[in-house]
């Protein structure tokens, strides 16, 4: 288990304010952020290579704040690996071994479990330089784990490989976490790196712990314009409540040239957001346009995403869609650009103001 | 090769590169065989039967080993410290280390003339402690290290700069101490910055000759070293020996630049 309580740091102008968090044992933590705000930083003070101005950090509830890095039992993968380049990869997984003076027989064996583990027995006797990401990252995980430690924390692990060795990689830190039962933090600015590793997640900006819970979480309920816009909601609005129907437990908003009804009591300005896919798209027909929530838009652009097509849509208020592939041909948006879009009250989230 | 395709353009330009290392390489080339040629036999033997040349040979070696030893004592150390530490006074501390450097090399030999004979600390380290240095063999050291040790911690410097201070971080994660992860990570990696600070210090430390005659003068078979016996030959009008003398000087410099270049190419290979 990790725990920080109001950990404060400043380095030149930027500062990281008072960040409380909790990792349960056992689990997998992906701080979000994007960069510049502190991921990598708070990483750092976590590992004891930087002296945080104030605050307290507990490792499985052992206050570690004025340890060195030596003495808080934490595993490091720095972003770009740093790989010992005048040791051979055998070398580099013993390092931390060599230096705690264990057996050779002991090293010989723990090197050779990390290197079964992470499936790179066949790269022990070369030299780092001539590796590729993929291997040195896997190197630089063994170097770290071959001490056994409670705490492994990963700094932007897997952003300077390619797209499948990602994936890869990703699965496998799932897997290698749950074997050993390791507490895990990444550090990441990569959603999709996130959704394929994450118990649980934090969101970073400008030195601010701005929001941590389940991926879902974050996704649905975010806490503030940010929180939302990084979890790649687009349809974040802002506008003035006109009624409130206590009875149905609903506001009607005005934004622009539309009134939106939205879930529970609200006054004066209120921020709202409604995630791309829970934006429905309906061919439009005469004499509709007038329910609640139904909003009349014109598609002006549309992208596939693969897994998604990505749909603009202009009207009283501008929106993005998120429709699936079969549900975008049935639309046949690039014949018929006229639509309504149907925002269901119970999909929309009104933020924290 | 993995160079990539050129036009004529880079052609021209690469041309023009090379035309400089030519011309250089030429001119000092000819600068030596001019010596070759000018020198007889006669002088040769002079030089290689002499007991005092024999001598001067042998303090030209060992004075500017010891001084280069010692520089490098000073230069790991100071290096890692201006490379890593932020301490009051660093600013001072930097540029005080590169004026030996941009001194002329004569002034090193009167300011360490002044210090030890007109100073009181000069004195008592001359006198009480018995550590005599003026007109003394180790005068010559001293006054090699003065000249010399500023390449040595200037390079080191720069050495340590250029490893990344993520190596550090990790080793200290992995359990070594500040000294730990400078011994097993920050000097390995610095190595062959340090390896070509050394040949520089060498080459300067092993050629010095103006701080040399006004420090410790040039008494033949005692502070005498091959700098200052070209200058003695050729002051009594012996310029064939002179010469030979500094091709003595030139050859073992050679010699003694091609084996560091070599044991540095090993190590490079190593790492």
């Amino acid at each position: 288990m990790i725990r920080t309580e109001r950990v404060s740091f400043h380095i030149g102008t930027f500062r990281l304010q008072d960040v409380c968090l909790e990792v349960t044992a056992g689990r997998y933590f992906v701080l979000l952020g994007p960069p510049g705000s502190g991921k990598s930083i708070f990483l750092e003070c976590l590992c004891g290579l930087k002296k945080i101005d104030s605050g307290k950090i507990f490792i499985d509830g052992r206050d570690v704040t004025l340890l060195e890095p030596r003495a808080r039992g934490i595993g490091y993968v720095p972003q770009d690996y740093a790989l010992f380049p005048h040791l051979t990869v055998e070398q580099n997984i013993a390092f931390g071994l060599r230096v705690h003076k264990y057996s050779r027989g002991e090293t010989a064996r723990r090197v050779g479990e990390a290197a079964d583990l992470l499936g790179i027995r066949q790269l022990l006797s070369r030299k780092v330089n001539g590796l590729s990401g993929g291997e040195a990252q896997r190197v630089a995980l063994g170097r770290a784990l071959v001490l056994q430690p409670k705490v492994l924390l990963l700094d932007e692990p897997v952003c300077a490989l390619d797209e499948i060795t990602r994936q890869e990689v990703c699965s496998q830190l799932s897997c290698i976490q749950r074997h050993l039962g390791l507490t895990v933090i990444h550090v990441s600015h990569n959603l999709e790196e996130a959704f394929s590793v994450a118990d649980q997640a934090g969101i970073l900006h400008q030195g601010v712990l701005q929001q941590v819970g389940t991926l879902e979480q974050l996704l649905r309920r975010p806490c503030s314009e940010f929180v939302a816009r990084f979890m790649r909601c687009e349809n974040v609005f802002c506008g003035q409540v006109t009624s409130v129907d206590i009875q149905q437990g609903r506001t009607k908003v005005k934004v622009d040239g539309a009134e939106i009804s939205v879930a529970g009591e609200h006054s004066g300005r209120i921020k709202f957001m409604i995630r791309p896919e829970d934006v429905l798209i309906h061919p439009y027909s005469e004499g509709r346009g007038r329910g609640q929530n139904e909003i009349c838009v014109k598609a002006v652009r549309w992208r596939n995403y693969g897994s998604y097509v990505k749909v603009e849509l202009e009207g009283p208020i501008d929106l993005v869609s998120h429709l699936t592939e079969d549900v975008f041909a049935e639309l046949r948006i690039e014949h018929r650009p006229d639509f309504l879009a149907v925002l269901r009250p119970d999909s929309i989230h009104v933020l924290p103001v | 090769m993995d160079s990539p395709l050129r036009g004529w353009r880079d052609r021209i330009f690469e041309g023009a590169v090379f035309f400089f290392v030519c011309v250089f390489v030429v001119f000092i080339s000819m600068l030596i065989i001019a010596d070759v040629f000018y020198i007889d036999k006669k002088a040769v033997v002079t030089v290689l039967t002499s007991r005092f040349i024999g001598h001067a040979l042998w303090m030209s070696i060992w004075t500017s080993l010891v001084a280069i030893f010692i520089s490098l004592l000073f230069a790991v150390p100071m290096g890692y410290a201006l490379s890593r530490l932020r301490f009051p006074g660093r600013f001072l501390a930097d540029v005080i280390v590169d004026l030996p450097i941009v001194f002329p090399p004569l002034v090193v030999g009167l300011t360490l003339l002044v210090f030890f004979s007109q100073t009181a600390i000069g004195r008592w380290i001359q006198e009480d402690l018995g550590l005599e240095f003026v007109f003394q063999p180790k005068g010559i050291v001293l006054c090699q290290f003065v000249a010399a040790a500023s390449f040595a911690i200037r390079s080191a410097k720069t050495a340590f700069d250029e490893v990344g201070r993520r190596y550090e971080n990790v080793a200290l994660t992995l359990g070594c101490t500040r000294w730990g992860s400078f011994w097993r990570i920050c000097l390995p990696l610095a190595r062959n910055g340090i390896i070509a600070g050394g040949i520089l210090t060498w080459a300067r430390a092993f050629g010095l000759f103006g701080p040399l005659m006004i420090f410790v003068g040039s008494f033949r078979g005692r502070t005498e070293v091959l700098s200052t016996t070209i200058f003695l030959e050729q002051s009594v009008g012996n310029l064939e020996v002179a010469l030979a003398v500094a091709l003595l000087l030139i050859f073992v410099a050679l010699a003694a630049l091609t084996v560091i270049r070599i044991i540095g190419r090993s190590a490079v290979v190593k790492l």
